[in-house]
């Protein structure tokens, strides 16, 4: 059965989501509450733009608007309100809900490109007027607030929050998961397909899309208001379009056509921020660029492919297929290791240190980078890059040869159907 | 056909339907008996998707009224048409290509049992539900290919699955927009089969181009030239009509 399987494998996971993280320093474990937080983001918007369909391009929108409904919350909280602070996702629940009611009945009267615009400029919207509305979103400053012990908890620690967050996060993926297989779980997928045949069966298309709205805006919500409780302040850029395009390409590095896909890009890009954002100021073009090139060679994602793989097992001819596999990875690094060099290498020509540092030099002065100095006319300054770039790229190009020639013509890569819409 | 007891299944009063300056359909009248099977035949654009499009919903008519066993349908909604009790299939294959088999029709049963929102119970453990749509399946003879993506189906199987989703419903006047269109000789026969044993009982109005399946299958026979009606008869009252074979009947065999 590959449900018991697929359940196994969560609750090891979950095991190791509950066991690990008291050893982990505070930047880690914050760390882990973004990518849980991600996690569920990710899945909210799948919701919509997997299952139903709908691409929306500014669920930034019902992210914020949960950060501030638990934030206000939590204000009133601190005034004295008796309200148990584990349940303050709540507030992000219902605000989120209540606002893709509204902003979902609009949105789904068009579908495809208008839908995704309309969408965007509701995001739009609340960035551009939340700066003004101080009373609602305390201006450009934004709202803080403090979390409250309850019950003997004191929420001061960040492991606290983590397990709160990974309580609700763990929680609304189930909920989301068991929506999958409800008759209008069903009939999401079904609106995906044939949005025309949905409404001749005698079913309300147009409503029935609001309520996925609502529902994918719910979580999305409650998503938005753990960041609130973990970082007890929000103000509005949680409303920019950068936070509507990350979960975008989350979903789609992840995988949108298999349920738990966009957990994996969410998990991939916060830790690659949190790793690399500290290292290099050209983080976000090498997360661009992760992103082009999963959709160029693997526009199932990473998901889907790891899919693909489980699921094709038995056929796949493992032995043969490690050594070319092994010779991709290290053509794949390679490659990485070049355009690394090359960006990095610019990034230092072409800034403004070097702009002064040349004008003092009068010539091309060499600069460091990994340690060592680098000579920007010298010929090994370029060979190095391009020795990474040509071997990595000979590498993978005769390791994609190799496993087409085991994989045979019978499986081509074809659009792999969605165990989504496969299991009856 | 005038009828004190009953209202008739499906009646089109003096309906017409403009696209701009364009009259596709004119004042056309029509009586639908309940229990009949009834073709529309006539040539390419004479207006008989239109026809279907208006009755079931996915235009509305610009003048005129079209009335299921007597009430008025004329402009409303498709998902409150087909819950009126008409339902439809398309002329192109019009399926969820990336569901099962399976889902395809028990979408159709759902709808039919009110869970148009259901969200608090699995659909598997639904066992009503999923018996009716075994049976539709079995009915359809797409039991073998129940867990298939329906996108994977034959041509013919796929046509099978669009009557199967017709049926799903419950509506007593089906609609069914050439059903046997792009088949071969045998799979029309066994379509026309199917499609005598799936409609008994109901009120049953097609579009149909193959001859053979209109003269075997149906009752009556109205024949669109135009926009409008040119006649309405038995099958061989049709083939024997002077009007007719000019019109329509004569330009197959000249």
């Amino acid at each position: 059965m590959g449900t018991v399987r697929t359940l196994s494998l969560l609750a090891a996971l979950l095991a190791l989501l509950i066991a690990v993280p008291p050893f982990l320093d505070l930047s880690w474990q914050n760390a882990l509450v973004n990518v849980l937080i991600a996690s569920l983001f990710a899945l909210a918007f799948n919701l919509l733009a997997g299952q139903a369909g709908l691409l929306s391009f500014g669920h930034a929108a019902y992210f914020g608007v949960g950060a501030f409904a638990a934030l206000h919350l939590m204000i009133a909280v601190e005034d004295g309100l008796a309200f148990p602070t584990p349940l303050l996702p709540l507030a992000g629940a219902a605000a989120g809900f209540l606002a893709g009611l509204v902003a979902g009945y609009f949105a789904t009267m068009r579908s495809g490109v208008y839908f995704a615009l309309v969408t965007l400029a509701i995001a739009e919207l609340l960035h551009s007027l939340a700066p003004h509305l101080a009373g609602t979103f305390g201006g450009e400053a934004g709202i803080s607030s403090m979390r409250m012990p309850w019950g003997g908890i004191v929420f001061g620690s960040m492991l606290e929050v983590y397990y709160l967050t990974l309580g609700w996060v763990v929680l609304c993926g189930l909920g989301l998961w068991a929506y999958t297989r409800t008759p209008f779980g069903r009939l999401t997928l079904a609106l995906r397909d044939n949005e025309q045949r949905v409404r001749f069966l005698g079913y309300d298309a147009h409503r029935s899309k609001v309520v996925v709205f609502a529902i994918s805006a719910m979580a999305s919500g409650v998503a938005g208001s753990l960041l609130a409780i973990s970082n007890e302040t929000a103000n509005y850029s949680l409303f920019a379009t950068d936070v509507s395009a990350q979960v975008v390409l989350q979903t789609f590095v992840g995988g949108s056509t298999v349920f738990f896909g966009p957990v994996i890009g969410a998990a991939i890009f916060t830790l690659f921020s949190f790793l690399v954002s500290d290292l290099t100021r050209s983080w976000l073009f090498y997360q661009g660029l992760i992103f082009v090139l999963v959709m160029l060679y693997a526009p199932t994602g990473i998901g889907g492919i790891l899919y693909g793989l489980v699921r094709n097992r038995r056929q796949i001819d493992w032995s043969r297929l490690a050594w070319p596999a092994l010779q991709s990875v290290v053509g794949g690094l390679l490659v990485a290791g070049g355009v690394v060099f090359l960006t990095e290498s610019a990034a230092v020509l072409f800034g403004q240190d070097y702009a002064a540092r040349r004008q003092g030099a009068g010539a091309l002065p060499a600069y460091d980078l990994f340690g060592v100095s680098w000579n920007p006319v010298g010929v090994l300054t370029w060979l190095v890059p391009a020795i990474l770039l040509l071997g990595g790229v000979a590498l993978l190009v005769t390791g994609r040869r190799q496993i087409d020639g085991v994989k045979g013509r019978r499986d081509a890569p074809t659009a792999e159907p969605a165990p989504l819409g496969g299991a009856s | 056909m005038s009828r004190t007891t009953n209202p008739p299944a499906l009646r089109l009063a003096g309906v017409t339907k403009s696209f701009g300056p364009i009259e596709v359909l004119q004042k056309l009248d029509l009586d639908i008996v309940p229990g009949e099977r009834h073709a529309v035949i006539g040539p390419n654009g004479a207006g008989k998707s239109t026809l279907f499009n208006l009755i079931s919903g996915l235009f509305a008519p610009s003048s005129g009224d079209i009335a299921l066993n007597g009430r008025s349908i004329a402009g409303l909604s498709p998902h409150r048409i087909n819950r009126a009790g008409l339902a439809r299939s398309f002329q192109i294959t019009n399926i969820f290509h990336r569901l099962s088999v399976f889902e395809n029709v028990r979408l159709g049963v759902l709808a039919r049992h009110g869970v148009r929102y259901g969200l608090f119970r699995p659909v598997g453990r639904m066992r009503r539900v999923n018996e009716e749509t075994a049976e539709v399946l079995a009915r359809v003879g797409l039991t073998p290919r129940a867990d298939t993506l329906a996108g994977d189906l034959t041509y013919s199987e796929q046509r099978a699955l669009e009557i199967g989703m017709t049926l799903t419903t419950g509506a007593d006047v089906i609609l069914l927009d050439e059903p046997t269109a792009g088949m071969s000789r045998e799979e029309t026969a066994q379509a026309a089969e199917l499609i005598r044993s799936v409609t008994a009982g109901k009120t049953l109005l097609m579009v149909e181009h193959d001859m053979s399946v209109v003269f075997s299958l149906c009752d009556r026979v109205s024949v669109l030239v135009y926009g409008s009606i040119l006649a309405t008869d038995t099958p061989a009252g049709i083939s024997a009509n002077r009007a007719v074979q000019e019109a329509y009947l004569g330009e197959e065999t000249a």
